[in-house]
């Protein structure tokens, strides 16, 4: 710090003149490199929001398959146990594995619908906003 | 090759016998005790010193909590409070399962399925009594959704409910299968090692590439124990949250 060796910069008042306005002309050099970087990269609360919105997103994915297929087992159950029951088969087990179909797909919805919410409120509406649909 | 399923076997330790029931202490039960005793173990020690400024365990202490505490303030809204320690010790349970299981050699608890069913299908009939407890009738509300035309309503209802009965089958599934899949193919990979090492010759030289890829896959398994343990909160709390505000 107290060296005349000391050429880090840092300590801009004590230099000589030339020196200073050789040091300002730097500081401004390197503000423009960072400028250049931090545009590049994008704000870093952004980032952070993203990196938390890909874990989250992780979770759910591996929630959606499950999702589905339950549904589609539970549905098939029931009808196979209802036609045990009332000696109606094949018919019962058939419309209620379609119906656990389509209640695997709501739950997929549903898993979805409430993903897009937590992202949306997460990031002010910037990702997960509902665009409105151009085909009607 | 080593067997990659042995891993999973149940081997009872202190054989008990109640009514002709096998209720044997296994190596399952010895695991979820040491889960256990370890958390409230870790819990106690770290908070006996109660400091406004925390060290570190009072400080890994008091994020779990905030963690638990946040993801339910998200998701149940009001009166979450009531849920806490049930929340709580659920994701703590199942968290230090999934990560004792991830130690070589240590059984992990929730890789089998009869535990994963035990703990949704705990949660799927709390759900149940706290829901009717709560709202009474209106709780079945949950099976209505509203502004349903009223010719198709009684499909949408049967619809819903088989949603609804699939809660604890996804619920319990995917913790298990997780952690199976985790295990098994680590085990699949370690066991390459062995088989290219005794192979012999020029072989050999090929064993470090299975080495490297368990390396990965245990950095993979250890997200996937945490990611895990969060997934079957967060669902417990929507699942509590559908029982206390059943119109939405």
């Amino acid at each position: 710090m107290s060296g005349p060796a000391d050429d880090r910069g840092s300590g801009g008042s004590r230099k000589p003149p030339d020196d200073a306005a050789a040091f300002e002309a730097r500081l401004s050099d390197l503000e423009a490199k960072l400028g250049k970087v931090k545009a590049a990269r994008g704000d870093p609360r952004e980032a952070e929001a993203e990196a938390r919105i890909r874990g989250r997103g992780m979770a759910y994915g591996m929630r959606m398959a499950t999702e589905l297929v339950a549904a589609i087992i539970v549905g098939g159950l029931i009808g196979w146990g209802l036609d045990w029951l009332l000696g109606t088969k094949p018919w019962l087990f058939l419309a209620f594995f379609l119906l656990g179909f389509a209640a695997g797909v709501l739950n997929v919805l549903k898993a979805y619908e409430r993903l897009r919410k937590d992202i949306a409120a997460e990031t002010g509406g910037r990702i997960g906003r509902r665009v409105p649909d151009d085909e009607d | 090759m080593p067997d990659p399923i042995h891993q999973f076997d149940i081997n009872r330790i202190i054989p008990i016998k109640i009514f002709g029931w096998d209720a044997s202490f296994t190596n399952s039960s010895l695991f979820m005790v040491v889960a256990a005793v370890l958390t409230v173990g870790f819990i106690m020690v770290s908070m006996s010193g109660r400091s406004l400024v925390p060290n570190r365990m009072q400080s890994v202490s008091e994020i779990s909590y905030e963690f638990i505490a946040n993801m339910m303030r998200d998701a149940i809204g009001d009166g979450w409070q009531k849920f806490f320690p049930y929340v709580f010790t659920l994701f703590i349970f199942i968290f230090v399962c999934n990560m004792l299981g991830m130690i070589p050699g240590f059984f992990t608890v929730t890789s089998h399925i009869a535990v994963t069913a035990a703990l949704a299908l705990l949660v799927f009939t709390s759900v149940i009594i706290i829901g009717f407890a709560h709202n009474g009738l209106g709780f079945l509300k949950l099976f209505v959704p509203e502004g349903v035309p009223a010719a198709i309503l009684p499909l949408v209802v049967v619809i819903e409910i088989i949603s609804f009965l699939s809660r604890p089958l996804s619920h319990s599934i995917r913790l298990f299968a997780n952690m199976l899949a985790g295990h098994i193919t680590l085990k699949v990979f370690g066991g390459f090692v062995v088989m290219l090492l005794s192979a012999g010759g020029a072989v050999s030289f090929l064993a470090p590439l299975p080495i490297v890829a368990a390396v990965a896959l245990t950095s993979l398994e250890v997200l996937v124990a945490f990611l895990q343990a969060y997934v079957f909160t967060m669902l417990t709390c929507m699942y509590l949250s559908d029982a206390l505000h059943p119109g939405h």
